[in-house]
């Protein structure tokens, strides 16, 4: 249902307009990158992009295409605002998080600009709430020079097989040790914790690897409590594609499908925890 | 050591570690030519389990450390906590684990669980023990006066009864009845409590024996673990006993394991001391 445009919002002053049918569509992809107060949005005409980061290691990105909302209008090449990602969520969960069939909570996402909070309305069943979140300078996200060419190792999986394993993870272990080879183990996961460590291998002819691209062994080690918030984009996604580069670094990119069968991207970046000898 | 549990037998080991959890907080291995026993007990020596699972269990089993280790086999304490977590979620080994292999590494003071599971994938987790002297307790079952033999259907239906937060129940034999109810050692425990109490008649237990008319007092919650092993298993449970402050085994067995729970008895109801269970065993059970 279309909300109507509120004279209270300056009108005609806004430089981003978003609207969604189904707030979910938006709300339940942002949950899995909460893991921090604090999130960097971008907006470009091809849609939204939502950032977190701890502690200059581990970046989290959602990108929400232009297509997945019923109305994405911006009135310049880029729109950036930070904003309290706990406050956006509760506001777009004010509803209540239970779903009914056949009842959504509709939302329209007004921006101004600098300066200017950023303006929600929702509206379920004829009931309408706004909200105002103020909004802060837009911090640089953290670039962390991940690009293609530098992939050593590449491997996409079924997310059902490794929800199971991180469900499982030993979290007195400091690091989750990741090793991707072209001979054995193929694709593993370590833990050292008190009773012990651990390790989940994967072959590479599983019927859950859709893709095994590994050129050369590599054992790397990430903090456990960094990488712990990643779950959540996997208990949301269907597949996960798992890439170093040469120096270590990790890329985990989520394919998730929203209420509608849409397919959104969450990707999260970790720096290694420290330098491991390669076999 | 090294043996190796295929599918169905996998949940009904990690049943056993469920039940073996409820006792104490340390878990021993000791693999021995009659099979493979696990055992805990727990602090105050007054709860010990046992279930040994003889090598028709296994699809594979050789208790031996190989030919370097001169002292035949080696007894392994683990911590439960450790334990525990592999068998967690019983659902999810019935539906994802093929098999289960376990092994001791004694150089590395290592027991390896390796779960071969699902889509190929493999989990392994080395798990650090102690070497230890055996832990066993014997109890001369044969010896009680007093057997009773069950359902588990029947006992679990009993025991459901009582909340799960009740600590102990008295069970009273004689030639006619058997009685369960609730037992609170402090009087104000007593006033504010919800008492529970029922009776049964002889004719529903599979196997009656009245040696000694007799109230024994005992921790019904180290003894539902068992039941709960005995009830999915649909084994029947053994109850030996004698006078208030003789140990009282529960027992279930098959053709390819046998498990018992012994647990002290209340001297007398009064009283706060409870018997030791293992004080019935004689020096030779001990290596």
């Amino acid at each position: 249902m279309p909300l109507s445009t509120q004279s209270q919002t300056g009108g005609d002053n806004y430089v981003l307009v978003a609207s969604l049918d189904n707030v979910r569509n938006l709300s339940n992809i942002l949950k899995a990158i909460t893991f921090k107060d604090h999130a960097i949005f971008n907006a470009t005409p091809n849609g939204l992009k939502v950032t977190v980061e701890d502690s200059k290691c581990l970046q989290a990105n959602a990108f929400i295409q232009a297509e997945i909302f019923q109305e994405f209008t911006i009135r310049e090449d880029s729109v950036g605002f930070q904003v309290n990602l706990t406050v956006l969520l509760d506001c777009l969960t004010i509803f209540g998080g239970s779903t009914v069939p056949g009842v959504a909570t509709a939302l329209r996402m007004c921006y101004n600009g600098y300066g200017y909070p950023l303006t929600l309305f929702l509206e379920e069943g004829g009931v309408v709430t706004v909200c105002k979140i103020n909004t802060q300078e837009p911090e640089e996200p953290i670039d962390f020079e991940f690009c293609s060419t530098n992939v050593t190792n590449k491997v996409i999986l079924q997310s059902e097989s490794l929800k199971e394993a991180f469900s499982e993870l030993d979290m007195t272990s400091e690091v989750l040790q990741i090793t991707m080879s072209p001979s054995q183990p193929y694709f593993r996961l370590s833990t050292f914790g008190n009773s012990g460590n651990a390790h989940y291998d994967y072959p590479k002819d599983s019927d859950m690897m859709e893709l095994f691209q590994c050129t050369k062994t590599q054992t790397n080690r990430y903090k456990m409590s960094l990488l712990k918030p990643s779950t959540k984009a996997l208990a949301l996604s269907c597949k996960v594609s798992v890439r170093t580069d040469c120096r270590g670094f990790l890329s985990l990119q989520y394919l998730v499908r929203n209420d509608d069968g849409q397919i959104c991207f969450v990707e999260y970046y970790c720096c290694p925890d420290e330098e491991v000898e390669e076999d | 050591m090294k043996c190796v549990i295929e599918r169905n037998g996998v949940k009904v080991f990690g049943k056993a570690v469920h039940a073996l959890a409820r006792i104490g907080d340390e878990l021993w291995l000791d693999p021995m030519m009659k099979g493979l026993a696990m055992r805990s007990v727990n602090s105050a020596h007054s709860a010990y389990a046992c279930f040994l699972f003889s090598p028709l269990f296994f699809q594979h089993y050789s208790p031996d450390t190989g030919p370097a280790q001169d002292c035949g086999t080696v007894k392994c304490k683990l911590v439960m906590k450790s334990v525990l977590p592999l068998f967690r979620c019983l659902a999810t080994i019935e539906r994802n684990v093929d098999s289960c292999q376990i092994s001791i590494n004694l150089p590395d003071n290592r027991v390896i669980f390796q779960f071969h599971c699902r889509h190929g994938i493999t989990k392994t987790h080395n798990l650090g023990f102690q070497e230890s002297e055996a832990l066993q307790a014997v109890f001369p079952s044969h010896l009680c006066p007093n057997v009773l033999k069950a359902q588990p259907r029947l006992l679990g239906d009993m025991v459901m009864h009582f909340p799960v937060s009740q600590e102990e129940i008295t069970l009273s034999m004689s030639p006619l009845r058997v009685n369960l109810k609730s037992y609170y050692e402090d009087e104000s425990d007593q006033m504010k409590a919800m008492h529970t109490e029922m009776s049964l008649d002889p004719s529903e237990f599979d196997y009656f024996q009245v040696g000694v008319d007799s109230d024994i007092t005992f921790c019904l919650k180290e003894l539902r673990g068992l039941l709960s092993f005995a009830e999915s298993h649909g084994l029947p449970v053994s109850a030996h006993f004698g006078a208030a402050g003789k140990p009282v085994a529960f027992s279930v067995d098959d053709m390819v394991l046998e498990a018992s729970v012994v647990l002290a008895t209340l001297v007398n109801p009064e009283s706060r001391t409870p018997s030791q269970a293992t004080e019935a065993q004689a020096p030779a059970a001990l290596r």
